[in-house]
């Protein structure tokens, strides 16, 4: 399609845009828009768009301008409130790593050394009858080991525990 | 929540100066009241499906105040404003066409076939609708744009994000097209007219 722009489109479309068009158009800007095409396709197609935007205009149900107004005050609100969560929810997810990372040392190092302090469970069924001094974890002294390594590894799975528990809470 | 009960200015600091709206209540009301109808129009008849431009036009209206701009628009004066909320409801046009989805004859609001126009309404309804089916969305988003509601090239580009050399030839086109479409629409109405 070859472009070809007429040099009084401008005249013309200024014309349509101050409703001039056609009671106050001059005889001689008249007859060049019967016989240029690209004026005429400008006249016909601009008519009948602002024919169509009269109507539509006129027909459009007009909704309520306060009602929209406080939906939009709620969502910026929660918008606000969600960015000033965002580091809130860093933080979480980094305790929740450092703490899986705690775990798997832990795990690593046991690997290494043997689970040797498990032994005192294997005990627990050849134990009749069952003493509450069986349910102490012997091995657990005679293996070397002591509470000083029991007691954060505890401590440990309780915080996961409950970062856990808390994000599945605040999803909810 | 847990967190408001730990730090209790969290949410009554920024988030709360954040969440002020660039506009008061009366002023919204009145740049809605006076916006809405050729914004509606707008989308009603590129999108050709009025319940759709109700639900756009809301959320064009909710974007624009939640938007972080608007103060600057606003400093420009109400048509800059405008501009700025055409410019959205393009987008929001844009990336409904970007999802397409089947619809139902059942999903098509019952006045939309009331026949409640005037004959020259009718008239006008007849011939441009079925002509702007057949144009491509953007066309049709362009042909309003500057037939309808008079935008120049440089705020058609503004609106659409398109650049402002290639407005003036797609313009062209769709120009050219639509008035083709037209001139045969206008033949067959008046074919159908002289029917007995």
């Amino acid at each position: 399609m070859i472009f070809s722009a007429c040099s009084r489109e401008n005249e013309v479309a200024e014309l349509l845009a101050r409703g001039h068009w056609p009671q106050a158009c001059a005889p001689e800007l008249r007859s060049h828009i019967e016989a240029c095409p690209a004026c005429s396709d400008l006249i016909l197609v601009t008519r009948a768009f602002q024919s169509a935007r009269a109507e539509a205009v006129s027909t459009a149900k007009g909704g309520s301008g306060g009602a929209l107004w406080w939906r939009a005050q709620l969502r910026r609100r929660n918008a606000a409130v969600e960015r000033a969560g965002r580091p809130i929810l860093g933080a979480q997810v980094f305790a929740l790593a450092v703490n899986l990372l705690l775990v798997a040392v832990f795990l690593v190092y046991q690997a290494r050394h043997g689970f040797n302090w498990l032994s005192w469970l294997e005990q627990l069924p050849q134990s009749q009858p069952i003493h509450f001094e069986v349910l102490w974890p012997s091995a657990l002294f005679t293996s070397g080991w002591s509470f000083t390594l029991l007691i954060p590894v505890l401590a440990t799975l309780a915080l996961v525990g409950g970062v856990a528990v808390y994000l599945v809470s605040e999803n909810q | 929540m847990l967190w408001e009960a730990i730090f209790p200015n969290v949410l009554t600091g920024d988030a709360t100066r954040a969440a002020e709206l660039p506009m008061d209540s009366d002023a919204f009301a009145g740049f809605y009241e006076r916006s809405a109808p050729s914004l509606w129009a707008y989308l009603a008849r590129v999108s050709g499906d009025p319940a759709l431009a109700d639900d756009l036009m809301q959320e064009s209206y909710l974007r624009f105040l939640c938007a972080s701009q608007p103060k600057l628009f606003l400093a420009d004066g109400e048509v800059a404003a405008r501009r700025y909320l055409f410019r959205i409801a393009t987008n929001l046009l844009r990336d409904h066409w970007r999802r397409p989805r089947a619809a139902s004859i059942e999903d098509v609001p019952e006045e939309f076939f009331a026949a409640s126009a005037s004959s020259a309404q009718a008239d006008s309804r007849a011939i441009l609708s079925p002509a702007l089916a057949l144009m491509r969305p953007k066309d049709r988003q362009l042909l309003w744009l500057a037939h309808a509601e008079g935008y120049s090239h440089r705020e058609i580009a503004e609106i659409t994000g398109l650049a402002t050399a290639s407005i003036r030839l797609l313009l062209f086109r769709a120009r050219r097209k639509i008035a083709r479409l037209l001139r045969e629409q206008n033949c067959q109405v008046s074919a159908q007219r002289r029917e007995p």
